[in-house]
């Protein structure tokens, strides 16, 4: 045990505090290559072998008419090169290099990186293990896939050729859709959660109460129940003749709306009530208060849950299926469902989820940007007054 | 919160409010501008009943300025517009007039320099003055501080009271609930002193402070200093 000294006179010997950090290992860069190489094997082995296979000319092999890839299916040729590609044995050896590599990296990495002495090793030391971790994952699946009948997956769910006379334009078509109807709801469910949220903020019971009726019954029934329930309500009830689309379209504005209530209203609670004071201070009446004073600064907090709804209500307008949509009204999931159940084939599920992706991701994306921005504090923008 | 408050002011008085927290001073200044509304009791201004539910609040808070403790200007506007955002919206004055009367009261407060910053750019006394300088805009007759120097670091107190005691000797009808003693004795026509929603003592600030009369205000006179 070393002695820490307090006193430093002159001539009193003082002894080094003990290492207590170990050898430094040097290794830590080539455990982030073997993460790299493991994961990057299994990756671009998958990528670069499917590849090939799907531009080079080929023909239906012994394999793929054995287990009924026969050339009067549509696009077998494709599906057989996929499977083909999947049993090569390129990828035998890129999916066992891949795990070598990969465990070699999770041993090395974990086992050394207490030991790294900068901070700059240590975490090329985790992180070569934690890829290590993801390439064994990637090439256990892809092993056992292989294993089992990955051409009676691949022939419903990745044929993409038989999407063609489906393509591009109905696709498309489906793709406006559904951003319309998502885009409608959400801009009537802001007008009408607007009108709620200031009813459900009201000190007075009567207005307080019918609107918290409201909000509780879009929140707490199904949606796909309220497009069924209104729809029906509208023809038969009211003999009102409305589209489905129509229809749909309401029905989400009034179940944003629900929801969106209760953005505004924790946005517009959020602002310090010092705020509301002040205004009424200098005459203003309690609208003049909410409309200059208070909503401003709401509405900045509220965008990034409000665009949370609309991610979310892009995917619900899937829900219209139950309807029953006219043809140029298909929205993505009803122009898989009727491309299902015209060829039998369920490629058309694939296609309409990277449809969906496609929306969605930018504007997962435009969430985070605006949150970032909004939380980085941008004068004027956030409540950082005191 | 209070127990029964028996006071009046006149013109010009500056009224100095002291205390222990939690003994009713802030509300007291809240009923005068009916923030706080009592439970019982009235409050007049200008021999107007203010508690009477007809009585027309918005325009009665016209004439009534208030200057709080957290400021509470608005962030996502700049300091002029936190100046004449009521001056258009409830006086109607139009633009130019509004801007014009803003920057007065702006330059009054030592803030002309500073007329298209946002609070957040602002120091603490700098935040405060802008909106006094919001308050003032309104040419109101009676002036409301609440503990306005609390929450400021302690050198930036010396800015805000300057503008304080400038307007007290300009004859502005104030009321002031503070913990700054100095400014109470030096700057207070009258002081009232409460404690648990009473005014236990009342008088001129020198003779209540040099010698007070109850042993509660002895006391705390004795830990505030």
């Amino acid at each position: 045990m070393a002695v820490l000294e307090t006193e430093t006179g002159a001539g009193v010997h003082r002894e080094a505090p003990p290492d207590t950090r170990g050898r430094s290992s040097p290794v830590s860069a080539t455990v982030l290559g073997l993460g790299i190489a493991g994961l990057g094997l299994v990756l671009g082995g998958l990528l670069l072998i499917q590849l090939n296979y799907a531009v080079s000319d080929r023909v239906l092999t012994q394999h793929c008419i054995e287990v009924g890839l026969t050339s009067d299916i549509t696009g077998a040729l494709g599906v057989c090169n996929i499977v083909e590609a999947l049993r090569a044995q390129a990828m035998t050896a890129a999916l066992y290099g891949g795990i070598v590599l990969g465990v070699a990296g999770i041993a090395f990495g974990f086992g050394t990186y207490r030991r790294m002495d900068t901070v700059r090793r240590r975490e090329q030391a985790v992180t070569g293990a934690l890829l290590g971790i993801l390439a064994v994952q990637v090439a256990v699946v892809l092993v056992v896939f292989r294993s089992g009948r990955p051409d009676l997956f691949a022939k419903h769910f990745l044929n993409f050729t038989v999407l063609s006379p489906y393509f591009i334009e109905p696709f498309l078509i489906a793709m406006k859709n559904t951003i319309i109807l998502a885009f409608v709801g959400e801009l009537g469910g802001i007008v009408i959660g607007l009108i709620l949220a200031m009813l459900v903020l009201s000190k007075r019971r009567a207005a307080r109460a019918p609107a918290r009726v409201y909000v509780n019954f879009f929140r707490g029934t199904p949606l796909i129940w309220q497009l069924a329930a209104f729809y029906f309500l509208l023809l038969f009830g009211f003999e009102v003749r409305l589209s489905a689309f129509t229809v749909a379209m309401i029905v989400f504005a009034l179940n944003t709306g629900a929801y969106a209530a209760e953005v505004f209203r924790a946005g517009i609670q959020s602002i310090e009530g010092g705020q509301m004071e002040a205004a009424r201070s200098l005459g203003m009446t309690y609208g003049q208060a909410m409309r200059f004073a208070i909503f401003p600064q709401a509405v900045r907090r509220v965008i990034p849950p409000l665009m949370n709804e609309f991610v979310i209500l892009i995917k619900d307008t899937a829900l219209v299926i139950v309807l029953g949509l006219l043809i140029s009204e298909h929205e993505l999931f009803q122009w898989a469902r009727s491309g299902v159940s015209d060829t039998f084939n369920a490629t058309f599920y694939t296609a309409t989820a990277l449809g969906y992706l496609a929306i969605t991701l930018p504007a997962i994306y435009l969430v985070n940007r605006v949150e970032k921005r909004l939380r980085s504090g941008l004068v004027g923008i956030t409540g950082a007054g005191h | 919160m209070l127990r029964g408050v028996d006071l009046r002011m006149a013109q010009r008085d500056v009224m100095v409010i002291i205390g222990p927290s939690g003994s009713g001073k802030s509300t007291l200044l809240r009923c005068a501008n009916m923030l706080a509304e009592p439970t019982l009791g009235k409050v007049w201004f200008e021999g107007r009943d203010i508690t009477d539910i007809r009585t027309n609040l918005d325009e009665v808070r016209t004439h009534i300025g208030m200057v709080f403790q957290a400021f509470n200007l608005f962030p996502h506007m700049t300091a002029l517009r936190n100046v004449t955002l009521a001056l258009e919206n409830v006086l109607k004055l139009d633009g130019s007039q509004a801007r014009e009367r803003a920057m007065e009261q702006l330059a009054r407060v030592g803030m002309d320099q500073k007329t298209d910053s946002y609070p957040g750019q602002l120091s603490g006394g700098q935040q405060q003055r802008v909106a006094i300088a919001r308050a003032l805009a309104m040419k109101p007759r009676l002036m409301l501080f609440d503990e306005v120097t609390s929450a400021l670091d302690p050198e930036l107190v010396g800015e805000v009271l300057e503008v304080m005691i400038r307007l007290a000797g300009e004859g502005m009808t104030m009321m002031v609930v503070t913990h700054e003693m100095g400014f109470a004795r030096e700057v207070g026509t009258r002081m009232i002193f409460m404690d648990e929603g009473l005014v236990v003592e009342q008088g001129e600030p020198r003779e209540m402070y040099y010698h007070p009369q109850t042993d509660r205000l002895r006391q705390f006179l004795a830990k505030v200093l």
